[in-house]
C-alpha cells in the first residue's frame, strides 16, 4: 500500500545560480581554492524571443548534491563600472535584458513529477501563478517571482546523472577558462578547444572507467 | 571537405546521433564516451526528425574540429569545413 506523502516535500536545494564575467577566476575560487568538484556543464546556442547570447552554465558540487552554478554569456559586457560596489548581479541600467535578472535564483529540488506539480498546484492558486514550466536538458523546472521579485524554481531530475557527464563537464570548464582569457571569447572557440580536449582525454578517461569497474568487480567477488 | 563534431553519449541525444547516421556521406565513430560525426561534405541534421526539444538541440554540440557551425536553429543544424 502506498503511504501517503506529507505536506513538506521538497529536499534542500538542487542548485543556486549566479551570473559570472569572470569564469575563470570563479572555476580558480570554487575548483581550485574550494576544492569544489566540476559537477554539470551546458554549452549552449542562444536561442529565443530575446537576442539571448550563447552562453556556458556550470556546476560545482557544494556537497549533499547540492550544487551552485554560473552562467557565463559570451560576449556581454558588466553593466556596470568595475569599481562601483555590489556584486556582478546587484547594479542595473535600466536596458539590462530579462534573461540577465532572471539568472540569479534559487532552485528547490523535488523528489518527483507528482511533486512538482503540487507545487505547481499550489503556486497557481496563489498571488504568485507558475509563470513557466521548462523541460530542461535533465531536469523539468517551474518559475515565479516570490514577492520581493527573486527567481524561485522548483525542479526533479529527469534521469540520473552519467559519469561521462562529469568528463565533459571538466573538459568544458577547462576549454572555458582558456578561451574567456584569450582575445575575443566565442562557443565557436570554445567548441574548437573542447574538440582537441575529446581528443586528447576522452579515450583514456573511458579505459580508466573500465578498469576501475573490473577492479570493482573484483572485490565483489573475492 | 569534411565537416566534424563531437556529441557526447547521453539520451536525450540519440536522435541527432540516429539523424546524423541515416546520411550516406555520414561516419560516425566513438571516442571515449562521446559520438565522432564526420560528413564528407556539409553536415545537415533536421532538428524535427530528431525529436529533440529545444534546451537540449541547442546543447548537444560538445566540440567542432576544423569545422563551423553555419546554421544552428529551430530547423537545423548545418556544419561545414572551417
Amino acid at each position: 500500500m502506498a503511504t501517503a506523502k506529507s505536506v513538506h516535500r521538497v529536499q534542500g536545494v538542487d542548485h543556486t545560480a549566479f551570473p559570472t564575467f569572470d569564469p575563470a577566476g570563479t572555476v580558480k575560487f570554487y575548483r581550485d581554492v574550494l576544492k569544489f568538484p566540476v559537477v554539470h556543464s551546458i554549452c549552449a546556442a542562444g536561442w529565443g524571443p530575446q537576442k539571448h547570447p550563447d552562453f556556458i552554465h556550470f556546476f560545482f558540487d557544494i556537497g549533499n548534491d547540492d550544487r551552485i552554478a554560473f552562467f557565463y554569456y559570451f560576449g556581454l559586457e558588466p553593466y556596470r563600472d568595475a569599481g562601483a560596489p555590489g556584486d556582478a548581479w546587484a547594479q542595473f541600467t535600466p536596458d539590462v535584458p530579462e534573461f540577465f535578472l532572471n539568472s540569479r535564483h534559487l532552485a528547490i529540488h523535488v523528489e518527483d513529477e507528482e511533486d512538482l506539480l503540487e507545487y505547481r498546484r499550489r503556486l497557481d492558486e496563489s498571488d504568485w501563478p507558475v509563470e513557466m514550466q521548462v523541460m530542461h536538458e535533465t531536469i523539468e523546472s517551474i518559475y515565479t517571482h516570490d514577492p520581493n521579485g527573486y527567481m524561485i524554481e522548483l525542479t526533479r531530475a529527469l534521469r540520473p546523472v552519467t559519469p561521462q557527464e562529469d568528463l565533459d563537464a571538466a573538459l568544458t570548464i577547462d576549454a572555458l577558462c582558456e578561451v574567456a582569457q584569450g582575445e575575443a571569447p566565442s562557443m565557436d572557440k570554445l567548441l574548437t578547444r573542447k574538440a582537441e580536449l575529446i581528443v586528447q582525454r576522452a579515450a583514456a578517461w573511458e579505459l580508466a572507467q573500465l578498469n576501475e569497474s573490473v577492479a570493482d568487480s573484483k572485490l565483489v567477488q573475492s | 571537405m569534411t565537416a566534424r563534431i563531437y556529441v557526447l553519449e547521453v539520451p536525450e541525444n540519440e536522435g541527432v546521433v540516429d539523424v546524423a547516421a541515416r546520411d550516406s556521406q555520414v561516419t560516425i565513430d566513438k571516442v571515449g564516451p562521446y559520438f565522432r560525426i564526420t560528413a564528407d561534405d556539409e553536415l545537415i541534421i533536421d532538428r524535427r526528425a530528431t525529436g529533440c526539444r529545444h534546451a537540449v538541440w541547442y546543447s548537444a554540440i560538445a566540440g567542432l574540429e576544423d569545422s563551423i557551425i553555419v546554421q544552428q536553429d529551430k530547423d537545423a543544424l548545418r556544419v561545414t569545413r572551417r
